[in-house]
């Protein structure tokens, strides 16, 4: 069951690099999210209520529902619904996940250490790899925003396969900070689309030397 | 003690972000700085080993850095009552309200023993950063603030990695940097290499070091000059303790001297990116963040080197706070009656402000480590130590570059204060309200250089036997 949902999930990270509209990256994150749920709730030692309540708000109410939402609504209000230029970038992206899916792979067998759980380690390398390509190949802002939240999935993962359970009380002040900069980076995407006409990172230009 | 600290300092946040009279919001800001203050206090006389709430220790390292935001703080909140007393009400309570929650949120960096704490309390510093940053609502600053929050927001997550490494050496049950350092001593050396490269990395946006520094530079362009005083220093401090307590799990380590050459690497490469760009820019502001990238270089240079030179490296990051908060308070100054911070069109500050022009002069002369500054002692100590290792490749790549950034730091000031501009200009009263405070500063830093209060060389002792024992 943990492999078929892990197996999913690195189809989900495949198929980033080759998706041309926003939606579509808005409903990648939503089954990540729901993905996550299952293997956290398959993960889990016993039913503990407390535990049990947490997994739930940090898979499903925030990864699946709420950061969705955020996305869905930065899309409504900035009215931009495609990645810049079709082709060539969606290529490149996609030799380079390629590249980093075989990379992981072969850096999960170099380190396969006994206290760390390998299959979980490349999956969670091969989702931070493939958050930060979204970041530095593609122009647009929002999916700059994306890459970021592949990238929170891949921490999640990882979390995961080096067996750390942090304290509940700081399992929540990690989610609440995370939450609100999520939040942050919805409110001023809206604010960039609104004062500026273009979206790309070429926009962001005003501050140099 | 310190859960009726935090309580109250949120409150009087909170009592600053609702209030609608001018009067009563400086009156709230100044109890706060009065409860700053007094806090370092307790701590520095009696408090000094506590813990309190599980997750602080007052610690010598977090006293220091504690006493030096105390300082700096009331003086740069002073300045940004003058430097914003013509925007409405709202924006200024709402950057005076951000600026304190930074405070109480760095004061928790400085003082906390737990690795995910100081995590959570420096995503926070991020948070009210960004506020402050968008302080002037224009496009330079929706800019500024959305790549501030982005790259820190990636490079927090990045240090969340090296978190969760950590972690999974006690599997989350105990997270104290004591109980990190107990577990360290038997883990695997490659999962440490690892977690240390993605803590310094991820910590580089808030330390302003590579090779996240950039963001720092945009953010101290962007924000109002007196709060690019305390971003510059305060919030640089923040990042550097939790580098520090790292390098303190590091230490019984076998990976502890590939740490050292991690710092190493990061430092020279930062101090040579600093001087590359303090010639290249023409903006004044970020012509002193580059700075802050060179020094904080030179920093982690001392970390890296170990010994004295890292006791020497905790020296230079204080004398650099007291210094550089100062210039940057004074460049607030220039900034207002120039109407910008342009390198090339500001001249001839000697005759709109003399005493100011002064101050400055004699601040980049400290900034550029001639005695008695902090910076002096410092320096000499890190070059002996690189003398004393052999690296005399280092030590001379590190002098060549620094003489770059002196001239090219001095021709800017100099040029600053004595070259002739088509506009100048009227000169402006000396404004000793404005000016006292920073000498204050000033004469503080020059006497760390010489001479340190018995408290203060306690504090330093201290941090030598618990830090490098």
């Amino acid at each position: 069951m943990l492999l078929a949902l892990l197996i999913l999930y690195v189809v989900t990270l495949v198929y980033l690099p080759i998706t041309e509209r926003f939606r579509n990256y808005t409903m990648i994150i939503a089954i990540q999210g729901w993905i996550l749920l299952g293997i956290a709730m398959a993960k889990l030692h016993a039913v503990n209520l407390w535990e049990m309540l947490f997994v739930v708000t940090e898979t499903l109410v925030f990864k699946a529902l709420v950061v969705p939402y955020i996305l869905l609504r930065t899309i409504r209000r900035t009215k931009i619904n495609r990645i810049a230029a079709s082709g060539k970038s969606q290529f490149n992206a996609l030799v380079l996940s390629i590249a980093a899916l075989t990379g992981s792979i072969a850096v999960t067998y170099y380190i396969a250490d006994p206290t760390m759980d390998v299959v979980f380690f490349g999956a969670a390398l091969y989702a931070l790899l493939s958050g930060l390509i979204l970041i530095t190949v593609r122009r647009r802002i929002f999916s700059h925003m994306v890459g970021f939240l592949v990238l929170e999935n891949g921490v999640f993962l990882f979390a995961m396969a080096v067996g750390v359970e942090l304290p509940g009380l700081i399992n929540i002040a990690i989610l609440l900070d995370i939450l609100i900069s999520v939040l942050m980076l919805g409110v001023f995407l809206a604010r960039i689309s609104d004062s500026m006409k273009n979206m790309d990172t070429d926009a962001l230009t005003s501050i140099k030397d | 003690m310190l859960l009726a600290y935090l309580i109250l300092s949120v409150a009087l946040a909170a009592g600053v972000l609702l209030t609608q009279e001018e009067r009563l919001m400086k009156a709230i800001c100044w109890l706060f700085y009065g409860l700053q203050a007094a806090g370092a206090a307790w701590v520095v006389s009696c408090g000094i080993g506590r813990t309190a709430l599980g997750f602080f220790t007052f610690d010598p390292t977090g006293a220091l850095f504690h006493c030096l935001l105390a300082l700096v703080s009331p003086v740069a909140f002073g300045y940004g009552l003058w430097y914003l007393d013509r925007e409405d009400h709202g924006r200024r309570r709402l950057y005076n309200g951000l600026v304190m929650l930074l405070c109480v949120a760095l004061t928790g960096v400085y003082y906390s023993n737990n690795i995910a704490v100081t995590w959570i309390l420096l995503e926070a510093t991020t948070l009210c950063t960004a506020g402050i940053i968008y302080h002037r609502r224009d496009r330079r600053s929706l800019e500024a603030t959305w790549k501030y929050i982005f790259v820190c927001s990636v490079g927090i997550t990045i240090s969340y990695l090296g978190v969760l490494l950590f972690g999974g050496l006690s599997h989350g049950a105990d997270l104290s940097y004591e109980g990190l350092a107990r577990s360290a001593a038997t883990a695997n050396p490659l999962f440490l290499r690892l977690a240390f490269l993605f803590i310094v990395t991820g910590y580089s946006c808030k330390l302003e070091v590579f090779p996240l520094y950039t963001i720092g530079v945009d953010a101290n362009m962007a924000a109002p000059a007196p709060a690019s005083a305390l971003v510059s220093t305060a919030l640089v401090n923040g990042g550097f303790v939790s580098v520090l307590r790292v390098y303190r799990v590091m230490e019984p380590t076998d990976a502890f001297a590939w740490a050292f050459g991690v710092l190493v690497v990061a430092g020279i490469i930062s101090v040579l990116a600093g001087a590359m760009f303090l010639r290249r820019t023409n903006h004044y502001k970020r012509f002193l963040s580059y700075s802050t990238v060179e020094n904080m270089g030179i920093v982690l240079i001392g970390l890296g080197l170990g010994g004295f030179a890292a006791v020497a490296a905790v020296l230079h990051a204080a004398g650099h706070t007291l210094i550089k908060s100062s210039l940057f308070l004074q460049m607030s100054r220039i900034g207002k009656s120039y109407g910008h911070y342009q390198v090339s069109r500001i001249g001839g500050y000697m005759n709109v402000n003399r005493p100011g022009a002064v101050v400055f002069l004699v601040l980049t002369l400290l900034l550029l480590g001639f005695p008695p500054s902090p910076l002096f002692l410092s320096e000499v100590v890190i070059f002996r130590e690189m003398a004393a290792d052999g690296r005399w490749v280092l030590l001379a790549a590190t002098v060549l570059i620094l003489c770059s950034v002196m001239y090219n730091f001095a021709r800017n000031i100099l040029r600053l204060c004595y070259n002739p501009v088509r506009t100048v200009p009227q000169a402006e009263k000396p404004g000793y309200r404005l000016l006292i405070p920073v000498l204050l500063l000033v004469v503080s830093a020059a006497a760390l250089g010489v001479w340190q209060p018995e408290w203060l060389a306690r504090l330093f002792g201290a941090m030598d036997i618990t830090i490098f024992n």
